[in-house]
């Protein structure tokens, strides 16, 4: 037999586009409901493209419009490359175990998963912010064809960012190291928000002159120096103009030849995430009398052994650990660093509360399709109280020590004591309120979280369900805490501080109270639901 | 003859671990070309790893494989094209209809459009999935989903083909049908290795079947080899790989007892 032909390149890239669209438009087809939050988000996401052109349009002519055209370029290739990790979404094409079969070589395989990921919402958009940046800061000929390749430079590496760095935290997080690459990751997710934090402070001032020596900076980070050559241009800097764009060139090379290499070794690699490397036998037995111990502490029936299983797979199942130690890292860092830019407040704690308390928001999806064997043992509302107060009490083993850490912490680190017994309190109070909000999103707006891609959360498709619940629930998590809210501001304005450490007490008795009536409203609805439930979340 | 002498497989010391345990601990074999071939062996002895590491899906740890005189490691793209695979976690994508599956597999694969159009037809034609042809694959049954997978496997008309449990889930009127397509597709030269664990099956339509147990080769060679004196390849299995006969029983008196 003679050797079979391997597709050509350009045959391969129109597959890959058409292999895009048409798993968007079956995406579609599944369900009217996914039609509309679709729909919706294309028509906001245009509108708020639309609004951002034309203000960028209205800074042509500006001195300064690149000091905002740089950083703005840099902080999109920020968000490309981290967003993605930890916020819903699902792109089957990035899947490239999918794609393993397939006689592909992989230069061209990294230039067709290039192309498939040009389709979509998210790339207009980012491409709507460069052609208006290229619009505000070009003048000339030269620098509008400069601008057609700085722009197109930008976009490319924006997407390119995006899938090198999932795939390289998929291999990590498939490896040995998964443990430490959760943290860091964490780590880069919070300092990122801050970056974002700190540009949008800037911003609100509206004086672009002071974002100059931001931009000087970022004129040498890619994507920002692509973006910078076109003003170079216009203003006849050629030389420096074509060093911005060959640098740029080369920072997208690198990245390239960087994911097309963890690609090829993610891609023959069995999911070794639950191996423990060191684990020989003896280890094996020891972890068991471990978890034997453990067993021995937590309440017999039910209770015990649904806190066992939920607090294993804390341990074990990569995901959920992944998504623990970003949420307690997360917590953590934000008013830590909040409070080094001199932005501290101790109010921060709620951020980390909420973050915490959101874990359970799903908790019949972590299951997964193993959610049949929940279902098995759940014969009436009282079975599925008992499930979701073992659920929540396993959660609440590690939210309720983790909050008083974070309160305090956030009161020396802003030195304010005072606040101190208050913040707690109402923390307290809203670690119960999201256990309650959390029953009734679990059950109303179960999604499947894929056990494939480590970064994956939401299956395709769900992410509207998975945004919905997670919002209506903070809003009525924050809501039920409303009369401790009253409370407090009633002590605080009559002048009672002494009485504010009774807050405390009072917060931890109205957070059990409201998670007792949360758990009590939603058992019944869990109980008749459950196949819906499990219809839901074994979608992955 | 070329092909007697080639052949199909050619394994030399393939070794995997998964932390402690090797799962493939050192496996040499020659799989012989035209023939249809059965790998048997328990659960968890290792079939669907080594079926991995031949086909170019899992990076062994050491060793060697050549197919078709091509080593996969070597040059993974080049044996894939000669190749088709239907591997036991069946990843595909979800989201396509069976037949745009098919178009898109086909294209990806290098054949030309209409070509891909006409194979798919007739395959889905054969393999009696021509009425869902339009529904996506994940609302697909199991049997539907290991049926539209083989199609996929066969559509650029490869050397080898390696299918991990291909008849699992299948029901009886498809089964014969796959196994006509498949006899007809050996008739022509080409090569079929498969796992089961279905001894009669095997016994069926194998002409050459290996035995693996805890990740080494414990038999190999043809049918009647391989079965030896044995009334049944089954009976052949068992002494092989150690039937535990009088193991289960006496803990489980609970189970039919007093309720
Ligand atoms: N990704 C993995 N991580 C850890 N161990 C694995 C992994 N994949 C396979 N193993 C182990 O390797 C051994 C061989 O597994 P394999 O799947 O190859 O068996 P098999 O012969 O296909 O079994 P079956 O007949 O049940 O399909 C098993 O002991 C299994 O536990
Ligand atoms: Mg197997």
């Amino acid at each position: 037999m003679s050797a079979p032909a391997l597709p050509s390149l350009p045959s391969l890239l129109g597959t890959f586009a058409h292999l895009k669209l048409s798993l968007l438009r079956n995406g579609l087809r599944q369900s009217s409901g996914r039609k509309a939050v679709y729909i919706t988000s294309l028509v906001l996401t245009a509108l708020f493209a639309a609004l951002e052109l034309i203000g960028l349009i209205a800074l042509r002519g500006n001195e300064h419009a690149a000091a905002l055209t740089v950083p703005l370029a840099v902080l999109l290739a920020l968000g490309w490359a981290f967003v993605p990790l930890f916020f819903p979404g699902g792109d089957e094409t990035l899947d490239a175990s999918k794609l393993v079969m397939l006689p592909l070589r992989p230069t061209p395989l990294v230039a067709a998963l290039m192309t498939a990921s040009l389709i979509g919402i998210g790339p207009a958009f980012t491409l709507i912010l460069f052609v208006g940046s290229v619009i505000a800061t070009a003048h000339g000929v030269a620098a509008a064809v400069i601008g057609v390749f700085g722009a197109a430079l930008a976009l490319l590496l924006c997407l390119a960012l995006a899938r090198a760095v999932a795939t390289a935290n998929a291999r990590l997080l498939t490896s040995r190291k998964g443990r430490e690459m959760a943290l860091l990751s964490g780590l880069i997710i919070a300092v990122g928000l801050q970056f974002v934090n700190l540009g949008m402070a800037k911003l609100n001032t509206l004086h672009l002159a002071r974002l100059e020596p931001l931009a000087d900076i970022l004129r040498w980070v890619p994507p920002g120096s692509a973006l910078d050559a076109v003003r170079a241009a216009g203003e006849g800097s050629y030389g420096l103009a074509a060093g911005e764009l060959a640098l740029s060139a080369a920072v997208l090379a690198a990245v390239l030849w960087w994911w097309q290499r963890s690609l090829a070794a993610v891609m023959v690699s069995a999911d070794a995430s639950t191996v423990s490397p060191d684990a020989s036998r003896k280890d094996a037995g020891r972890a068991a009398d471990k978890g034997a111990g453990l067993a021995g502490l937590l309440p017999a029936g039910r209770t015990g052994a649904v806190m066992l299983r939920s607090l294993r797979y804390l341990s074990r199942d990569p995901k959920t650990r992944m998504a623990w130690v970003s949420a307690l890292v997360i917590g953590l860092i934000v008013p830590a660093v909040n409070a080094a830019q001199g932005n501290g407040s101790i109010y921060f704690a709620f951020f980390a509360t909420t973050v915490l308390g959101m874990h359970n928001y799903n908790q019949f999806g972590q299951d997964g399709s193993a959610f049949w064997m929940v279902l098995q043992t759940i014969s009436s509302p009282r079975d599925a109280y008992a499930e979701l107060r073992s659920r929540a009490l396993a959660v609440a083993l590690i939210a309720v020590p983790y909050t008083t850490l974070v309160v305090i912490v956030s009161a020396a680190i802003t030195d304010n004591w005072r606040d101190m017994p208050m913040v707690w309190g109402l923390c307290l109070a809203l670690v119960g309120a999201l256990f309650a909000t959390a029953a009734t999103t679990s059950v109303r707006f179960p999604y499947s979280i894929p056990q494939e891609g480590a970064f994956k959360n939401v299956a395709p498709g769900q992410n509207g369900i998975a945004w919905g619940g997670m919002l209506l629930g903070a809003l009525v998590s924050a809501a039920l805490c409303t009369p401790l809210i009253v409370a407090a501001v009633w002590l605080h304005s009559a002048g009672a501080t002494g009485l504010l450490w009774a807050l405390v007490p009072a917060g931890a008795g109205y957070g059990l109270l409201i998670a007792w009536a949360g758990l009590r409203f939603a058992a019944p609805r869990v109980a008749g639901r459950l196949p819906e439930i499990l219809a839901a979340v074994s979608k992955g | 003859m070329g092909q007697d002498v080639i052949p199909a497989v050619r394994i030399e010391g393939l070794w995997k671990r998964f932390g402690e345990q090797a799962a493939v601990a050192g496996i040499d074999l020659e799989i012989p070309a035209g023939q249809f071939i059965g790998l048997v062996g328990p659960n968890g002895a290792g079939k669907t790893t080594t079926l991995s590491m031949v086909t170019g899906l899992l990076r062994p740890d050491s060793g060697r494989v050549e197919i078709g005189g091509h080593d996969v490691w070597q040059d993974p793209a080049a044996v894939k094209a000669r190749i088709g695979v239907l591997p036991e976690g069946l990843r595909m994508f979800e989201r396509l209809s069976g037949r745009e599956l098919l178009a898109c597999t086909g294209r990806l694969r290098g054949l030309p459009g209409d070509e891909v159009d006409k194979r798919a037809t007739q395959l889905l034609d054969v393999l009696d999935l021509a009425g869902s042809q339009h529904k996506l694959v994940i609302d697909y049954s199991t049997g539907m989903r290991k049926k539209i997978g083989l199609a996929a496997a066969l559509l650029h008309n490869p050397e080898v083909l390696f299918l991990d449990e291909p008849f699992e889930g299948v029901d009886p009127v498809s089964a014969q049908t796959i196994r006509k397509v498949l006899e007809r597709y050996t008739a022509s030269g080409a090569t079929v290795v498969f796992s089961s664990h279905v001894m009669e099956l095997v016994e069926s339509l194998c002409s050459w079947v290996a035995v693996l147990a805890a990740g080494r080769i414990r038999a190999h060679g043809p049918l009647a080899e391989v079965r030896g004196e044995a009334p049944t390849l089954q009976d052949a299995f068992l002494s092989l790989v150690g039937g535990r006969a009088g193991a289960e029983g006496e803990n489980l008196d609970w189970l039919g007892g007093a309720r």
